[in-house]
C-alpha cells in the first residue's frame, strides 16, 4: 500500500494537540485519504489483546454511540479489543484511525491486511511515526502516547493489571484527557486493570446505556425477563422455565430474528441497542 | 491321481468360487508346487500342510505333488486353503476314502492348519456360509472356533472341526461330528443399548435433542465445545437411540466384520449398531480401507452405525477429505494391486470439535492459553467440504456443577434412551412412507437432494418466510438453506406433523452452521 508523510504536521491545526507531548513524533506517515477534519474529534477505544465476549459486547455498544456523535475512533490496531473497535467502527459506517506500533512500510497479511483495507475504504487512516521500524516491545508503549494525545477521551474496555492499555490511560491523565473505564466482573483477569482505575478514582465509570433507557425497553415475555437479569444458554433457560428444549429453541430463534436477542458463544443477551 | 475340491476367494465382500486341484503324480521327482497366483501365505501352505499331515499320524506322499488354484489369473490370499489342499493330498494319495453318498462338489473345506494338525480360527466364514447357501451346497467344513459365524445361515450343515484328524474320522464315518444347530441366529435383535442412557446425562438438553434429530433423519452432527462437557458421552449414547438393526442389516454388518476377522466367538451376528471412534493418529488406509488385499476401514466398520471423530481438526487433512466419497455415496472404492474392491460405508458422522487448541476459549472459569493466530489456524483446519455435509451444529456448553443439582430435581424432561428411540422409530416410519415411490434407495430426510426437498418438504408459507428472514439476517448459502429445510422436515416428523410449521423451522435454525 502507498504511504505518504504529512508535510509539516506541526502546522496542521487539527494536529496541534500532539504538540503537548514531551517527546513529539519527528514524522507522521499515513496510508489513506488525508482529510485533517478526521483529527478534529477523536476518542480512543483501547483494551486487552485477550478480549472476552464481554469486551466484545461492550465494544459493539460503545463504538456505534461514539460514531453517531461524529467522533473518530482511534486505536492501536492490535488484535483483541483494538482491532475489534476498528472493525465495529468500519461496519457501522464510522471513521477510524489505526496507529501502528511499527513502521508504516511494514507488509500486513491475512486478517490484518483485510481490516487495514476496510479502514481505508471507509475513509479512515493508518498512521505511524516511523517509516521503517520493526515491531518491538518498546514500540507499542511509544505508539500509545500518540493514541492518547490524538483523543479527547480515552475509553479502556478491558485491561489486565499490567496491560499496555493502562499505559495509554496514564498518558491520557497526564495529558488531561477524559478517561473512562468499563467496569467488569471482579473475577475476570481482563477487568482487574479497568476496575482498579475506577477504584483508585482515576477513571470515570462508563455505564453504557443511560439507566432510563434500559428501564423503558418493553419486556413482557418470561424468557426475556430472565435474560434481562443474566445471559443464559438455551439449556439453562429450559431448566429455569421448565419448558422442553425444542420449544425454547424455537422461541430463541424467533427473538433472534426479531432483533430482541443477541447470541454470543452460546449465551443469549437482551439486545438493548435496537 | 487328480482331485478337484471347490473353495472360495473373498474379494472385498464378494465371494468367487475357485477350484483347488491337487495332483499326486505316479512318476516324477518328489516335490510340492502350488500355482495359480498364490500369495506368500498360500505358498507357505506347503510347509504347513506337509507337517500337519505327518503330525496327524498320516503319510505324506513322497511323490510329485502339484496344486493349482483355478482360475489361475485371480490372485489368492490367506491361509484358508490349507485345509482343502490337505484333503486333496490325502484323497489323491489314496489315504482317504469318501463314502459313496458324499458329494465332494457340494462341500467346502476352508481353514488354516497349524503344524500339529489342529485348525486355527479363520476370517470370512460367514461369507463362505452365505455363498454355500446361494449355490445350494450341502455342507461346509470349517475351524470350530470360527464356525459360529456361519451358524446363522439356513439350510447348510456347518461342521466345526478342531483338527485334521477329526475331519478324517468324520469323513470315514468312524466318529461323526454333528453340524452346528441353526437356532442361535434367532436371538432378539432389538434388546441392545448404547453405552450410556440419555437419562444419565445431566444437562445438555439441546445436544440431546440434536442427537434425537440426527438419529431420526440420519443427519450428520457436529458438536462444538470445551473438553469435559460430555461430547464423547453424548455421542456414545447415540447407538442406544438409533432404531434396531433389521436381520438383513445385521447380516450386512456381520459380513464386513467377518471379512475383517473382528467377530467375537460369543455372538454369531452383530446385533448392535456399530459405533466406531478411531483415534486421530489413524492412517488413510485404516480409515477408508486398504492393504495390498484391501480390508475394510473404519468407514465400512461403521456401516449402518455411527462414525465418531473426536477432536476432528486433529485428524490429518487428507484423511478427512477422503471421507467425502463415502459420505456422498454410502460406499467406498479401494483400488490396489490385487484388485478393485467396493465396501459399503453408509454411516452417520458425529464430529466433536474444541473451540481452540487448548480447548478453553469462552470457558466461564478457565483461561484460554492460545494465541489469536493459533485459534484461526485451528479453525481453518476444519474441512469446508465436510462441514457442507453436516446438517446439525450444536454447541455443548460447560455444565456448571451448582446447576447439576437443579437438573436432577427437574425430572420432568429427562428423556430415557428407550423413549427417545420410540420417537426415532416412528419418525423413521414416516420417512419410509414418504420415499416409498422414490426409485433411488432413500430412507431418511438427510438423503434428500434439493429436488426432493422441493417435492417432499411441504413447507408452510409462514415457515418459508421465516427461513427467508433468517437467511437475510445470518447470510446463509444456498446449501445451508436446503440443509435447514431438511432438518426442519425431521423435526416436523418427530412432532408427527405432515407440514413444516414455523415453529419447526425456528427450532431448526438453532442448529445452523456456526463455524
Amino acid at each position: 500500500m502507498e504511504y505518504q508523510e504529512i508535510d509539516n504536521w506541526e502546522k496542521v491545526s487539527e494536529l496541534k494537540k500532539l504538540l503537548d507531548l514531551s517527546t513529539k513524533p519527528k514524522h507522521l506517515y499515513y496510508i489513506g485519504n488525508l482529510d485533517p477534519q478526521i483529527f478534529k474529534h477523536c476518542a480512543a477505544i483501547v483494551g486487552s489483546r485477550k478480549m472476552t465476549s464481554y469486551g466484545q459486547t461492550v465494544v459493539e455498544k460503545m463504538a456505534p454511540r461514539l460514531i453517531s456523535q461524529n467522533i473518530t475512533i482511534v486505536s492501536g490496531f492490535m488484535y483483541g479489543v483494538d482491532q475489534y473497535a476498528h472493525r465495529v467502527c468500519v461496519e457501522s459506517g464510522g471513521k477510524t484511525i489505526a496507529v501502528f506500533g511499527w513502521g508504516i512500510n511494514t507488509k500486513l497479511t491475512g486478517n490484518d491486511l483485510k481490516l487495514a483495507k476496510d479502514i481505508i475504504a471507509s475513509g479512515g487512516l493508518l498512521l505511524s511515526e516511523w517509516e521503517e521500524q520493526k515491531a518491538s516491545h518498546w514500540t507499542f508503549p511509544v505508539r500509545n502516547r500518540i493514541v492518547a494525545a490524538l483523543s479527547d477521551a480515552v475509553y479502556v474496555v478491558e485491561a489486565a493489571l499490567h496491560s499496555g492499555s493502562l499505559i495509554t490511560a496514564r498518558l491520557a491523565l497526564k495529558l488531561k484527557k477524559e478517561l473512562f473505564a468499563v467496569p467488569g466482573p471482579i473475577t475476570s483477569r481482563t477487568s482487574f486493570g479497568t476496575n482498579k482505575l475506577i477504584a483508585d478514582g482515576k477513571a470515570k465509570v462508563w455505564l453504557g446505556q443511560d439507566a432510563i433507557n434500559i428501564l423503558q425497553s418493553v419486556i413482557d415475555d418470561p424468557m426475556l425477563q430472565i435474560l434481562d437479569n443474566e445471559a443464559l444458554s438455551a439449556d439453562e433457560l429450559a431448566l429455569k422455565l421448565n419448558v422442553p428444549i425444542s420449544k425454547i429453541g424455537a422461541k430463541l430463534s424467533m427473538f433472534l430474528l426479531s432483533g430482541q436477542l443477541n447470541e454470543k458463544g452460546g449465551k443469549y443477551y437482551i439486545n438493548y441497542v435496537s | 491321481m487328480l482331485v478337484k475340491i471347490p473353495s472360495i476367494a473373498n474379494i472385498g465382500l464378494e465371494t468367487v468360487p475357485i477350484d483347488v486341484e491337487v495332483d499326486v503324480a505316479s512318476a516324477g521327482f518328489p516335490g510340492f508346487t502350488i500355482v495359480g497366483l498364490a500369495s506368500k501365505a498360500v505358498e507357505e501352505a506347503r510347509e504347513r500342510v506337509k507337517t500337519a499331515i505327518i503330525n496327524s499320524k498320516l503319510d505324506f506322499p513322497g511323490r510329485k505333488i502339484t496344486v493349482n488354484l483355478a482360475p489361475a489369473d485371480l490372485p489368492k490370499d490367506g491361509a484358508a486353503y490349507d485345509l482343502p489342499i490337505a484333503i486333496g493330498v490325502l484323497l489323491a494319495s489314496g489315504q482317504l476314502h469318501l463314502p459313496k453318498e458324499f458329494n465332494l462338489s457340494k462341500s467346502f473345506f476352508y481353514g488354516e492348519l497349524s503344524l500339529d494338525g489342529t485348525l486355527r480360527p479363520t476370517r470370512g466364514i460367514l461369507l463362505l456360509g452365505l455363498f454355500a447357501q446361494k449355490i445350494r451346497a450341502s455342507s461346509i467344513f470349517v475351524p470350530a472356533q470360527s464356525a459360529y459365524e456361519a451358524s446363522v445361515v439356513k439350510d447348510i450343515a456347518v461342521v466345526g472341526l478342531n483338527s485334521l484328524s477329526e475331519l478324517i474320522l468324520h469323513l470315514s464315518g468312524a466318529k461323526v461330528i454333528n453340524p452346528l444347530t441353526h437356532s442361535k441366529a434367532k436371538k432378539k435383535l432389538d434388546s441392545e443399548h448404547g453405552e450410556f442412557d440419555l437419562s444419565e446425562i445431566a444437562g445438555q438438553e439441546q445436544a440431546k435433542r440434536a442427537l434425537i434429530i440426527a438419529a431420526s433423519g440420519g443427519h450428520n452432527l457436529l458438536m462444538w465445545g470445551p473438553p469435559g462437557t460430555g461430547k464423547t458421552m453424548l455421542s456414545r449414547s447415540l447407538p442406544g437411540i438409533l432404531p434396531p438393526l433389521t436381520l438383513e442389516e445385521s447380516l450386512e454388518v456381520t459380513r464386513i466384520y467377518s471379512v475383517s476377522g473382528l467377530m467375537s466367538s460369543d455372538q454369531p451376528l452383530i446385533s448392535k449398531r456399530p459405533f466406531r471412534s478411531p483415534h486421530h493418529g489413524i492412517s488413510t488406509a485404516g480409515m477408508v480401507g486398504g492393504g495390498s488385499n484391501p480390508l475394510p476401514g473404519e468407514v465400512s466398520l461403521a456401516h449402518l452405525g455411527v462414525l465418531f471423530l473426536d477432536e476432528m481438526p486433529e485428524f490429518q487433512r487428507g484423511l478427512i477429505e477422503s471421507l467425502r466419497q463415502p459420505m456422498e455415496d454410502g460406499t467406498v472404492e479401494i483400488v490396489r494391486v490385487l484388485g478393485h474392491v467396493k465396501y459399503p460405508a453408509s454411516f452417520t458422522l458425529i464430529a466433536a470439535i474444541n473451540p481452540c487448541p487448548c480447548g478453553y476459549l469462552g470457558h466461564p472459569k478457565k483461561e484460554c492459553k492460545c494465541s489469536e493466530k493459533q485459534i484461526i489456524k485451528y479453525k481453518q483446519r476444519i474441512s469446508g467440504p465436510i462441514l457442507d455435509r453436516v446438517d446439525l451444529f450444536v454447541q455443548v456448553g460447560v455444565v456448571e456443577t451448582e446447576k447439576l443439582s437443579v437438573t436432577s430435581q427437574n425430572k420432568a424432561y429427562r428423556l430415557s434412551s428407550k423413549e427417545a428411540r420410540e420417537k426415532v422409530i416412528s419418525a423413521r416410519k414416516l420417512q419410509k412412507q414418504r420415499f416409498k415411490y422414490e426409485k433411488r434407495n432413500i430412507y431418511t430426510n438427510s438423503q434428500m437432494k434439493n429436488s426432493d426437498v422441493k417435492k417432499y418438504a411441504n413447507l408452510e408459507k409462514e415457515a418459508e418466510n421465516l427461513l427467508k428472514l433468517a437467511s437475510d439476517k445470518f447470510d446463509f448459502s444456498a446449501r445451508s438453506y436446503f440443509r435447514l429445510i431438511k432438518v426442519a422436515r425431521t423435526i416436523a416428523d418427530l412432532e408427527d406433523s405432515s407440514s413444516i410449521k414455523p415453529l419447526h423451522m425456528a427450532e431448526a435454525l438453532q442448529y445452523k452452521q456456526m463455524i
